[in-house]
């Protein structure tokens, strides 16, 4: 039987760790939508340079471990004098690797739109910038909905990587109260309760949101 | 209105086009044909610069097609292009197709852009499909709309690549009828056809192409009576008795 009483008697540590983990998740999911969408256009623009900047960075962020990445914003920068604390270093680190994520879903996105839609964009004299954001990029929004959900899915289970710099989220405060209480797997089940409550409604969401759009159509 | 003079393209080491040599006058009907691979759409495509040619000079509307230092996008918005595929945007209904260009390229009104979709979608045949989604249209009537779609930037020229060839039979005529009637409103016209009967009805002149070379170029009496090269006479025999 669990034990309830280590839900209730370390409730305040359990909000903490769960505030921490929604706060990092947001921000990470914001910044990562932003940069992954410049890195995307960076792959995809007509200018070979920006192709390779962004060609660079998907191949370099996404093969490497994100603990890895986050101990790079947590430990490395600091020796160069750049410093955090242990929760923005984690939230920056998992932004960092999320983007390289997205970038390849909203890429491929624009890339399955046919190319028959940028040609009869194009020859009607509309520029290329017009093209994407007129024709192409609503079209491609429909196809990158479900990867980008897995995406945001991801990331919220990724940001239990905070714990391992004692970045006060879900995991560290479950560290915290194992170590206290000698507990361990009742512990850890509350604790992935927490995760459960954040990334079904988000899985819920997404499905919705896709048959939304589809029907639109 | 449009040259092509000692013209060749590459797609790697692929020879598309073979020194072309071609004139096509305001108000003329250029109907190209020849088997499948033989360039005929690369060459369409080059008039608007869907293609870049390798060498040679293209000039269209007065412009050099393939200097770097012109602005493509006001030669393209004189030169509408119907696609084999329609290539109607999915997302917008048939109105907002055809107004996208007229209001984000020539800047009009959407009140002003409106009138001049429906005028076109009347000449078309199909007003009461305004308000539809491309994917609630058969294909005839697609690609109907798709013409009206290149019509309502006023092109001084209308490029048609292959537009019947994904259609149903039963509503190829429908299309083929709104061509023709473009033609004898003395549209400046540049057509890649299978259709031989709209060919000789419709076409000033016929140009024959296969492996990349203009092989014969005709009006289309003489080229359907009596094509003076023979593979040419074999595209038509096999072509015309099926």
């Amino acid at each position: 039987m669990l034990r309830y009483s280590i839900l209730v008697e370390h409730w305040d540590l359990y909000m903490q760790g769960f505030g921490h983990t929604i706060k990092a998740s947001v921000l990470a999911l914001i910044g990562s939508l932003a940069l992954g969408t410049i890195i995307a256009i960076f792959r995809i623009a007509p200018i070979r340079p920006l192709n390779w900047v962004g060609t660079a960075y998907v191949e370099f962020i996404r093969n490497i471990p994100l603990v890895l990445i986050v101990f790079v914003f947590f430990m490395g920068l600091p020796a160069v004098g750049i410093r955090f604390d242990s929760f923005t270093a984690g939230t920056l680190g998992l932004m960092v690797y999320t983007a390289a994520f997205i970038a390849e879903a909203i890429r491929s996105g624009i890339q399955a739109v046919p190319k028959g839609q940028m040609e009869a964009a194009r020859s009607s004299g509309l520029t290329y910038l017009q093209a994407m954001r007129y024709v192409i990029l609503p079209q491609a929004v429909k196809i990158v909905i479900p990867p980008l959900g897995n995406q945001f899915i991801n990331l919220v289970k990724n940001s239990s990587v905070l714990g391992v710099i004692a970045g006060l989220d879900l995991m560290y405060y479950g560290d915290l109260i194992s170590s206290k209480t000698f507990v361990t797997f009742d512990v850890y089940i509350f604790v992935a309760l927490f995760y459960l409550v954040l990334t079904i409604p988000l899985s819920l969401g997404v499905g919705y949101l896709e048959r939304r759009l589809l029907k639109a159509r | 209105m449009i040259y092509f003079h000692q013209v060749n393209k590459y797609y790697g080491d692929f020879h598309v086009l073979k020194d072309i040599n071609l004139t096509i006058n305001q108000g003329e009907v250029v109907v190209i044909i020849g088997p499948s691979g033989s360039g005929k759409s690369t060459l369409v495509r080059c008039i608007n610069r869907l293609e870049t040619i390798s060498s040679g000079e293209l000039i269209v509307d007065g412009v050099k097609v393939n200097d770097k230092h012109i602005n493509i996008n006001e030669l393209r918005r004189n030169i509408g292009m119907v696609f084999q595929h329609f290539n109607l945007y999915p997302h917008m209904t048939v109105l907002q197709n055809i107004t996208l260009a007229p209001r984000k390229v020539l800047g009009m009104s959407e009140k002003e852009a409106n009138e001049i979709a429906m005028y076109y979608l009347e000449k078309v045949g199909i007003p009461d499909k305004a308000n539809a989604y491309p994917s609630a249209l058969s294909g005839g009537q697609q690609q109907r709309v798709a013409i009206a779609r290149g019509l309502a930037m006023k092109p001084k020229i209308m490029l048609f690549d292959e537009p019947t060839s994904a259609l149903d039979p039963e509503t190829i005529g429908e299309v083929l009828d709104v061509m023709k009637q473009l033609a004898k409103e003395g549209m400046t016209m540049v057509v890649v056809t299978h259709e031989m009967g709209f060919a000789r009805e419709v076409a000033d002149r016929i140009v024959f192409m296969d492996q990349g070379r203009i092989l014969e170029e005709a009006p289309p009496e003489e080229f359907f009576a009596a094509p003076k090269e023979e593979r040419a006479r074999v595209f038509l025999s096999r072509i015309l008795n099926h």
